[in-house]
């Protein structure tokens, strides 16, 4: 996913992209303009899929960090936000997600 | 453990709105906004008599969280340009956070508490804008103002809070859960009694009474359930504190009711990080606070 801010004209999307409703605002395949950008923010689209990003190989599986990040740093930091979601059902999709993010977050900032 | 006897939510909000009443030009405000005659003019005249007031709700118009490309230095301007109610419901979360002070600092530290609350308000603002919901401002209100209620109890029965926060940082219980064990109901209950009490819209009072128990709001359904996800989202991100040292846990028919991919929630904290230092420089006016 690349985020609308860091896109640049004759990029090629590598997915379809819909509004919040589903409906398709641009098809996958699809070269960006300037015009579509304006497009992508009126209807609350703020990433998109382009050809040539790294993808993850399962979607299930969280993308691994950006960054490299001292493994124990981020053993502490999920140690930590482990403890802080006790009340929260970890295999919860959004509670998985955040506790991704979250970790990683914690991490970065450790560094 | 002793039970303290017949204390009712009602009783809890009662004294307090005379000790802590909301600054009368807020009623003012909302008088005139009412008032089918008042001009852009009249509204603006109001807010522009709290001198300190009209300088934050400036500076927050003018920063990115508004992302306006022609400075705003006037309220007229900013009536007009974000909208009456909008700039109404900046001024309520800016004038209650003025009414609460003084309440010692072992039960709460009330930067770190206005920092969660803030990180709510944006994290419900920004929720609220992946929604295509109208009127933003009503959303960050009701985070800034979600805990309100724990700040009353702190001030009608601070050694029983006492009590229950050492209790739950020995035991790890969750902390508004033991609120409601202890006096049969929560800060979100109390909180909710106090906004209706100082006549807040009920779009507002409603939410801030049901973020942790959403299946009772059945007028703001939405709104209960974004605040419910904004604070697990303040919580997960820990900023600031209000008392709480858990994720509260997530209703999971809120998560199915709001239908958020989880792909918007990494965009979700980043948006409220980015947002997050300048809203609270804005909102704490001047000093830029501990970090």
């Amino acid at each position: 996913m690349v985020h609308i801010d860091n896109l640049a004209p004759g990029m090629v999307l590598s997915r379809n992209v819909c509004d919040r409703s589903g409906r398709l605002l641009l098809p996958s395949g699809a070269e960006l303009t300037d015009k579509h950008f304006s497009i992508f923010r009126m209807w609350g689209v703020l990433e998109v899929e382009i050809v040539g990003e790294t993808i993850a190989e399962d979607p299930e599986a969280p993308p691994s960090p950006s960054t490299e990040i001292d493994p124990e740093l981020l053993a502490e930091a999920r140690a930590e936000v482990e403890r802080l979601f006790v009340y929260n059902d970890p295999d919860h999709p959004a509670i998985k997600e955040l506790m991704r993010i979250c970790t990683e977050r914690r991490a970065t900032r450790a560094a | 453990m002793l039970r303290k006897p017949q204390l009712s939510v009602e009783h809890m909000v009662e004294d307090v709105s005379t000790i802590h009443s909301l600054p009368l030009f807020y009623s003012q405000l909302s008088e005139a906004i009412d008032h089918p005659r008042s001009s852009i003019g009249d509204i603006a005249k109001i807010i522009s008599e709290d001198q300190g007031l009209t300088a934050r709700i400036l500076k927050l118009a003018n920063s990115p969280l508004f992302g306006y490309f022609s400075k705003i230095d006037t309220i007229t301007q900013a009536v007009t340009i974000i909208g009456v109610l909008q700039v109404r419901d900046l001024a309520l979360a800016l004038s209650v956070m003025d009414v609460f002070k003084g309440i010692p600092e072992d039960l709460v530290n009330m930067e770190q508490f206005w920092k969660h609350s803030i990180a709510t308000g944006l994290a419900a603002r920004t929720l609220a804008t992946s929604q295509r919901e109208a009127n933003l401002e009503r959303f960050f209100v009701a985070g800034i103002l979600h805990d309100v209620g724990r700040l009353v109890m702190y001030v009608r029965v601070p050694e029983i809070c006492l009590e229950l926060l050492e209790e739950c940082r020995s035991s790890g219980m969750i902390l508004h859960c033991a609120e409601r064990e202890r006096f049969g109901f929560d800060h979100a209950d109390v909180g909710g009694a106090l906004l209706k009490r100082w006549k807040i819209p009920p779009r507002v009072a409603e939410p801030v009474g049901t973020h942790h128990n959403c299946s009772k709001a059945d007028q703001y359904p939405r709104e209960a359930s974004i605040l419910h996800f904004a604070d697990i989202i303040a919580h997960a991100m820990q900023i600031g504190n209000s008392g709480e040292i858990f994720v509260p846990q997530l209703d999971h028919a809120v998560w199915e009711r709001l239908q958020i991919s989880c792909y918007f929630l990494p965009t979700l904290i980043k948006q409220v990080d980015t947002t997050y230092e300048q809203t609270v420089s804005v909102l704490f006016g001047g000093e830029d606070g501990a970090r």
